[in-house]
């Protein structure tokens, strides 16, 4: 082990645990926006956290594209709505050059005949640009239970490894981390749904799910430099371990922070509009992640012990 | 990892392989991406079962299958999904109204004989059916013909008809939506008039349509099995020259009545044949069709869910997620090159093995490319690349503190490996629990990133270390400046 004796003889050029006040500050003021921003939208029209999207409530949404070269004929949301076989929800999107309709679940003949009654009022479509999606209503709840329940158990099962591989502490603050990152990332969409009208879909839940993973995964990589500094360097304090070991994984924090933003930034700018949102609420809770495994884990273990048992200390898998 | 040259041939035999499958396999893309309809049917319990079972789950399954067929849509795909539920996909189609039709009713066919005492009750809903239909095809202009004489208007009294039948519709309701809503509960009515099925759409081998002559309507043609004659022959026996109506119901509207002619009463209509003149038009009689084909569902089903994205969309989404995967893609490699010189350059080349094997594997497998799918192949770009950086860090680490080249390297490999597998696994676990209980798109979603993390440990834990050792082969590429910006070098 000649060639880490360099790495003890360095002094860190960060130390975390002497930014404690400021990292913990800045996380409490994200939370705080974030827990304001979900409670307000519990008590605006929305009544829910997160502004549900179709996905969610259930109901039918059809967007068609119309087939009128350099300008459309003027079209009013009026008479869209009064063509229609039923009540809707009309929105005209880029200078009325397509149409979009939101009502309750439809069945396959119904939404039919919303589109000959489009096809009548802003005709001529382009057939090939059509899109029609209905989820009944129960599909929704069901998403909803599903998407909670994964998330539950990935928790569960990610904590439980954690416990395994390192200690029951790091499990807890592992999770707290991945607690943060949803919660900052919900409460962003939070405000986007009450200032923007962003509504929430099936992808969020997933951009979600992910985040869970990929938050654990940073902060693993932590935890795992820190076991490293408690083995190499068992006479340290646990304080100057933590700074260690994170000053030893911040390039590699950012970098691949980096590297991860890219593609999604790519995502965000070329993927079209079905995944923007998506890419979005993955760009905000990538970069979150960074946060909690650099800012928020680290100055929280020493203050809650943070030294694991010699075994688990011991046990890192060597290739 | 002796034997650097043993690596080398896999990968070499693995990226050679990997083009042969793709040149050979087409890659599966789904309906958001290349157009199509999607619909989800729920399986309901009827009767006695309360409860729907894998075995019943089948059977509605393979009905399905083939009406799906009869549909006549190429490369449409019928799945189960969850304990209850059936997937539909029809790429292609944008218009999925005839598919739900044709796929979401029961389409139990049953003969029945009508009961005795019942003449006078019969004949007043079959008169109100004829002048029903009269209208519906007057309106319709098919039955010009009779225009003149028997054109009988029931617009006026309809709405009276209606609330008179307790049938409720739309207050805007057309006369044409008015008349089906009339037409429907008198065909449920007439019913009850007759007995117990005693044949049913089993018994039929076969059925066909043709255009009735002399009119616009088409005819259904049906074709009994051995056993399913031989039932016809008798039911039609047993009513042959009494003023009793043969009855044919579907899902329990009787949709034709016919009298059984006095010749027949001695040994029922054989040959094993009937057809059915509902007045159907050219559509409808397909539809019917199809759906006596592929026999009767044997639960019912509802379709909960509906998506239809059209062709030319897709093939936007299709170009959208391209060019977001090329740039993110060209993009990492620059910024891993800047960073790290020579091993970000070797990193490139793993990062491209690496999507050649995704690409090779979702062919093999297969998955269906969706668009939340290529997301999670885009966010597993991201993490194949964590798992480089983490390595080429340690191995820097280890150079600056005045290593050689080759044990730095060597020595980042060895350290970098247990966070690297520390982070795969438990994005791994929650993959599984996303695939697990997610449903749909989560699911493609937890797929493709799933392949793409254990493909990454393999990239990165083979392929870049292999091709590392491979480029420190070569003395002239033993620089530290190619390894270390020159700020930072010892």
């Amino acid at each position: 082990m000649t060639s880490s004796s360099g790495a003890i003889l360095r002094e860190p050029r960060l130390r975390i645990n002497r930014h404690r006040r400021l990292c913990l500050s800045i996380t409490a003021v994200l939370v705080a926006l974030s827990v304001l921003g979900l409670v307000l939208s519990w008590l605006s029209p929305i009544q829910a956290p997160l502004k549900p999207g179709l996905d969610f409530t259930g109901g039918t949404s059809i967007q068609v594209e119309r087939n009128c070269g350099d300008r459309c004929a003027e079209l009013s949301v009026q008479q869209v709505q009064e063509a229609l076989p039923a009540a809707a929800v009309v929105q005209l999107l880029d200078d009325g050059q397509a149409v979009s309709v939101r009502s309750s679940a439809l069945s396959p003949a119904e939404s039919g005949a919303f589109v000959d009654a489009l096809e009548q009022v802003a005709g001529p479509l382009i057939a090939t640009d059509t899109q029609i999606n209905t989820i009944g209503p129960v599909l929704g709840k069901q998403l909803l239970t599903s998407s909670v329940l994964a998330l539950t158990v990935s928790f569960a099962a990610v904590a439980l490894y954690i416990s395994a591989r390192y200690a029951r502490l790091y499990a807890a603050l592992a999770l707290l981390a991945l607690a943060h990152d949803v919660l900052i990332t919900s409460g962003l969409f939070a405000w986007l749904g009450l200032l923007a009208g962003v509504e929430v879909n099936s992808l969020f839940a997933v951009a979600l799910l992910t985040l869970a993973g990929y938050s654990v995964n940073d902060t693993v990589v932590v935890f795992d430099r820190i076991r490293e500094q408690q083995r190499l360097l068992p006479d340290l304090s646990v304080e100057d371990q933590v700074d260690r070991a994170v000053d030893g994984t911040l390039t590699r924090s950012i970098y691949t922070s980096l590297s991860t933003e890219i593609p999604i930034l790519a995502l965000i700018l070329f993927g079209g509009a079905s995944l923007q949102w998506f890419a979005v609420a993955l760009f905000v809770g990538i970069a979150v992640g960074a946060w909690s495994s650099v800012a928020v884990v680290p100055p929280l273990l020493p203050l809650m012990g943070g030294r694991l048992p010699q075994r688990a200390a011991s046990s890192g898998v060597v290739a | 990892m002796t034997r650097p040259q043993g690596w080398l041939a896999l990968i070499l035999a693995l990226a050679i392989g990997s083009l042969l499958v793709l040149r050979s396999l087409p890659l599966s893309l789904g309906l958001d991406l290349r157009g199509g309809s999607q619909l989800t049917l729920l399986v309901k319990p009827a009767g006695d079962i309360t409860r729907v079972e894998s075995k019943q789950l089948e059977a509605v399954k393979e009905v399905l299958e083939r009406r799906v067929n009869g549909l006549g849509v190429s490369e449409a795909s019928v799945t189960t999904s969850g304990s209850d539920r059936i997937v539909v996909q029809l790429p292609g189609v944008q218009d999925p109204r005839r598919a739900a039709e044709v796929l979401g009713t029961t389409a139990r066919l049953e003969f029945r004989a009508q009961k005795p005492e019942t003449q006078q009750e019969l004949s007043n809903l079959t008169r109100l059916k004829r002048l029903i239909v009269a209208r519906q095809e007057q309106l319709a202009g098919r039955n010009q013909a009779s225009d003149g004489e028997q054109a009988p208007d029931v617009s006026g009294p309809l709405t009276d008809l209606l609330k008179q039948q307790g049938i409720e519709v739309p207050a805007n309701a057309s006369e044409e939506e008015q008349l089906e809503a009339l037409l429907i509960e008198t065909e449920r009515r007439i019913t009850p008039l007759f007995g117990e099925p005693e044949l049913t759409g089993s018994d039929l081998v076969d059925a066909g349509r043709q255009q009735q002559q002399g009119s616009q309507s088409w005819e259904v043609t049906l074709r009994f099995s051995q056993a399913g004659g031989e039932k016809f022959a008798d039911l039609t026996k047993s009513i042959a020259g009494t003023n009793r109506l043969l009855g044919i119901m579907l899902d329990g509207r009787s949709i034709s009545e016919a009298s059984v002619g006095p010749q027949f009463a001695t040994a029922g209509i054989t040959g094993g044949a009937a057809t059915i003149t509902g007045r159907f038009s050219a559509d409808e009689a397909r539809d019917l069709e199809v759906q006596l084909r592929g026999g009767a569902l044997p639960l019912p089903v509802e379709i909960i869910e509906n998506r239809s994205v059209g062709p030319t969309l897709g093939a936007q989404n299709i170009r959208n997620s391209l060019i977001a995967a090329g740039s993110g893609t060209a993009l990492v490699g620059v910024f891993m090159v800047i960073i790290y010189r020579l091993p970000g350059a070797v990193a490139l080349l793993a990062l491209l093995l690496y999507s050649l094997f995704n690409l090779a594997l979702y062919a093999l497998i297969p998955v269906t490319l969706t668009l939340p799918g290529i997301a999670g192949f885009i966010l597993s770009v991201g993490m194949a690349v964590d798992a480089n950086i983490l390595i080429f860090e340690r191995s820097k680490e280890e150079l600056r503190d005045g290593n050689t080249l080759f044990r730095s390297v060597d020595t980042g490999f060895s350290r970098a490996f247990s966070s690297i597998f520390d982070g795969h696994l438990t994005t791994l676990i929650s993959c599984a629990a996303l695939g697990w209980l997610g449903s749909g798109l989560v699911r493609g979603f937890a797929v493709t990133l799933a392949i793409g993390v254990l493909l990454s440990l393999f990239t990165a834990l083979t392929c870049t270390r292999t091709l590392m050792r491979l480029a420190l082969s070569y003395p002239a590429l033993r620089k530290p400046s190619l390894f270390l910006a020159a700020s930072s070098q010892p």
